[in-house]
C-alpha cells in the first residue's frame, strides 16, 4: 500500500487527489454559506451537509464508472431536489433504479441463485449497504463492494488527514 | 414450400440434424409453451425438468396423436405442477393408450421424435436418459420410414410408469411401443430398473441399426452411447463435439453455473484482502465481516464529518447512541470512532485545558454530576461529558495511557490524571464501577497516537 500512497500524492489524477480537491472546495462553500453555528440544530445540519459533501465529492471523484457511484449521485441529487418541492419517496426510488431496471427478470432469477450461494440475510444486507446494490447480481455486487470499500477507505483517510492538518494549524 | 408449422419444422429438423435454425425455432416454441405454465421453483434443476417434461410427454403426445394437425400448442403439454399430481394421471392413461398408440402417420412419430429432441436439448437431461431418448428417437424414425405403421403394443407395462426415475419409465414405455411384441419386448419388460436402462437402448439401437439405414446422426448416436454409457458420467451427444470430463456435464447451464461460481469466488478473494480479519474460510462469515466493515467505514465517515466542524455538542448524541448500542463489544470500530470524535472535539477544548489547574474543584463537581447522570441515563451522562470535552474510560486503560504519554507535551494531563484518580477513590459512584474521567488532551500528538489514547469505552459491572 505504501508505494501507492506516495505515488498518489504526486499524481494529480488519482482518486485521492480528486476527492480531496472536491471535498475542500465544498467545505469552503459550506463555510461561506453559514457562519459557524452555535445552536445544536444548526450544528447538526451543518454536519449533515459536510457528510453529504464528502460523499458527493467521493462519488464525483469516481465518476460514472461504477454503479455505486452513479447510484449515490442520483440519491444525492434527488435528495437535493426533494428539499425544494416535496416529492414522495416513491418517486425517488424509481429514479434511482431507472438505470438498473433494464435487466428485468434476469436479475430476479440470478438473485434467487445468489441467495442460495450465500446467506439470504447477508446478501440483502450488503445490497442495502452498498449504494445501488439492490438491482445487481451477486457477482457484480461483490465487485462493487470491493471498489466501494477501497474508496471509503480513501475517503476516511483523507478526511482524517485534513482534519489533523487543520487542527495542527489551529494550534 | 418452407415448412412453417411446428410439426413440419420438426420433420425438417430430424431429417437435417445439422441445421441449427429450425432447432432454435423449435426451442423457442417449446420455451414459450413452457413459460406459459406457472414457474415451479421446486424443480429448477435440469433433471427434474426433464422428468417433468418426459412425464408429461406421454399424455401430451397421445393428445397430439389424436389431432396431429392441431396447430395450437397442446395445452396438456403444460408441466404439471408437481410430479405427484402427474403420476395418477399417467396411471390412468395407460389402459386407454394402446388403442391410440399406433403410429399411424409418419407425421405423428416425427412429432414425437421432435418433441423428445426438444426436451432433450432444452432440458439438459441426465446423460443416460438423453442417450436413451436420442436412441429411441432414431429408432422411431427408422421404424416409421420403414413400414409406416408400427406394431401396436397391447401391453403397456404399467409398472414402467412407476419406476423410480420416471423419465426412464416413460421412455421405456415409448420404447416398448416402438418395438411392439418383438424380441425387444421381453428385454424391455425386464429392464424396469434404472441401472439396466443404459444398456437396453443401446441394444435396441443395435437392432435398429440392422433394420434400415438410419437418419444422419443415428450412427453416431449409436456408437457413442455404447462407449460412454458404462461410465455413467460423460455424455457425448453428436451435436457437441467436445467430450466432457468425467463427472462434469457439457450442457450450457452447468457450464454457466460453474463460471459464475468461479467468478464469485474470485471476487470473494479480492474482498478478503481488503477487509481486515479476512482470514475466514467460510463464505458466510466472510460476508459478515464485509458487511461489518462497510458499516464501520460509513459510520466513520459520518463521525469524521460531524466532528470536523460540529464540535462536541453535536457529536454527543451520536456517541451516546453508540455507547448504548455497542459498549465493549464494538471492537476496534467503536473505540476508534469514539476516539476520533473526541479527537475532533479537542481543538475546541484545548483552549480550556489551560484552566485546568484552577478547576480541580470543578472537576470534582463534574464527577458528581456525571455520577448522578449515569444513574439515570447513560446517554445523557455521555452527552454531558462531551459537552465538557471529556470522555469516559476504564481506569486500567487510563493508567496505560498515562504511562505512554509521560512524554506528552501537556504535562497538565498527568497532574489532572492523578488528582482525578485520587478523588475517584472517594467518589460517590459505586466502587465496582470503574469510571475515570480524563481530559483527553492528547490530540496534538498526531493521528496514530490519538487513535490509541483516546479510545473510550465504558465498562459496566
Amino acid at each position: 500500500m505504501n508505494p501507492h500512497h506516495h505515488s498518489s500524492y504526486l499524481n494529480p489524477n488519482s482518486l485521492k487527489s480528486r476527492f480531496t480537491k472536491n471535498f475542500l472546495r465544498s467545505l469552503i462553500k459550506i463555510n461561506k454559506q453559514t457562519p459557524f453555528p452555535c445552536r445544536p440544530t444548526e450544528m447538526f445540519q451543518r454536519c449533515h451537509k459536510v457528510k453529504t459533501a464528502a460523499d458527493k465529492s467521493l462519488a464525483c471523484a469516481v465518476g460514472s464508472r461504477r454503479v455505486w457511484s452513479r447510484a449515490m449521485l442520483c440519491k444525492i441529487r434527488n435528495r437535493a431536489l426533494r428539499r425544494g418541492p416535496q416529492k414522495p419517496p416513491s418517486v425517488r426510488r424509481i429514479i434511482i433504479n431507472n438505470r438498473t431496471m433494464k435487466k428485468g427478470f434476469n436479475c430476479l432469477k440470478e438473485k434467487m441463485n445468489d441467495d442460495q450461494e450465500a446467506g439470504i440475510d447477508q446478501t440483502s444486507k450488503l445490497r442495502k449497504l452498498v449504494p445501488g446494490g439492490e438491482a445487481m447480481d451477486l457477482c457484480n455486487l461483490l465487485d462493487e463492494a470491493a471498489h466501494y470499500i477501497k474508496c471509503l477507505n480513501t475517503q476516511v483517510q483523507e478526511i482524517h488527514d485534513a482534519e489533523r492538518i487543520e487542527s495542527l494549524g489551529k494550534d | 414450400m418452407h415448412p412453417c408449422s411446428r410439426e413440419m419444422q420438426g420433420i425438417n429438423y430430424v431429417l437435417n440434424p445439422s441445421s441449427q435454425i429450425p432447432l432454435q425455432d423449435l426451442q423457442n416454441q417449446q420455451h414459450q409453451q413452457i413459460q406459459n405454465s406457472p414457474f415451479d421453483p421446486s424443480s429448477s434443476s435440469n433433471d427434474d425438468f426433464l422428468d417433468q417434461m418426459l412425464s408429461s410427454l406421454p399424455s401430451s403426445s397421445w393428445a397430439d396423436l389424436k389431432s396431429p394437425w392441431d396447430l395450437n400448442p397442446p395445452t396438456s403439454l403444460n408441466i404439471p405442477i408437481n410430479n405427484s399430481s402427474a403420476k395418477p394421471r399417467e396411471d390412468e392413461t395407460p389402459p386407454s393408450m394402446p388403442e391410440n398408440v399406433g403410429f399411424h402417420n409418419f407425421d405423428e412419430s416425427v412429432i414425437l421424435a421432435a418433441k423428445l429432441r426438444q426436451h432433450q436439448i432444452s432440458g439438459g437431461p441426465s446423460p443416460a436418459v438423453a442417450a436413451a431418448a436420442k436412441a429411441m428417437l432414431q429408432q422411431q424414425l427408422m421404424m416409421a420410414t420403414r413400414g409406416g405403421g408400427l406394431p401396436q403394443n397391447d401391453v403397456v407395462d404399467g409398472s414402467s410408469f412407476k419406476s423410480p426415475t420416471r423419465g426412464d419409465g416413460s421412455v421405456q414405455a415409448l420404447y416398448n411401443n416402438g418395438f411392439g411384441a418383438g424380441s425387444m419386448h421381453g428385454t424391455g419388460q425386464a429392464s424396469n430398473q434404472s441401472q439396466q436402462h443404459f444398456h437396453h437402448p443401446q441394444e435396441g439401437s443395435l437392432q435398429a441399426q440392422n433394420f434400415s439405414t438410419p437418419g444422419a446422426g443415428a450412427g453416431m448416436a449409436m456408437n457413442q452411447p455404447q462407449a460412454s454409457g458404462s461410465t455413467g458420467g460423460a455424455p457425448a451427444q453428436p451435436r457437441q463435439r467436445v467430450r466432457a470430463r468425467r463427472g462434469q456435464a457439457t450442457d450450457p447451464h452447468s457450464i454457466a453455473e460453474r463460471l459464475r461460481r468461479e467468478r464469485i469466488a474470485e471476487r470473494m478473494k479480492a474482498l478478503q484482502e481488503l477487509v481486515p480479519n479476512g482470514n475466514k474460510t467460510d463464505k458466510a462469515s466472510m460476508l459478515d465481516e464485509i458487511i461489518d466493515y462497510v458499516k464501520f467505514l460509513q459510520l466513520q465517515v459520518k463521525v469524521l464529518s460531524m466532528s470536523r466542524l460540529g464540535g462536541a455538542a453535536a457529536v454527543a448524541p451520536l456517541v451516546a447512541d453508540m455507547s448504548s448500542e455497542g459498549r465493549g463489544g464494538a471492537g476496534g470500530g467503536g473505540d476508534c470512532i469514539q476516539a476520533t470524535a473526541n479527537g475532533g472535539s479537542l481543538p475546541r477544548t484545548n483552549s480550556n485545558s489551560t484552566q485546568t489547574p484552577s478547576s480541580n474543584d470543578t472537576l470534582t463537581v463534574t464527577e458528581h454530576q456525571v455520577a448522578r447522570l449515569m444513574e439515570e441515563d447513560m446517554g445523557s451522562a455521555m452527552q454531558y461529558l462531551q459537552g465538557k470535552g471529556l470522555c469516559l474510560m476504564p481506569i486500567s486503560l487510563a493508567t496505560a495511557i498515562s504511562t505512554t504519554t509521560s512524554h506528552s507535551r501537556n504535562p497538565v494531563l498527568n497532574s489532572n490524571h492523578h488528582s482525578l484518580l485520587h478523588s475517584n477513590g472517594e467518589g460517590p459512584s459505586s466502587p465496582s464501577m470503574s469510571v475515570l474521567t480524563v481530559q483527553s488532551a492528547t490530540m496534538g500528538n498526531g493521528r496514530g497516537d490519538a487513535s490509541v489514547k483516546d479510545a473510550a469505552s465504558v465498562s459496566k459491572p
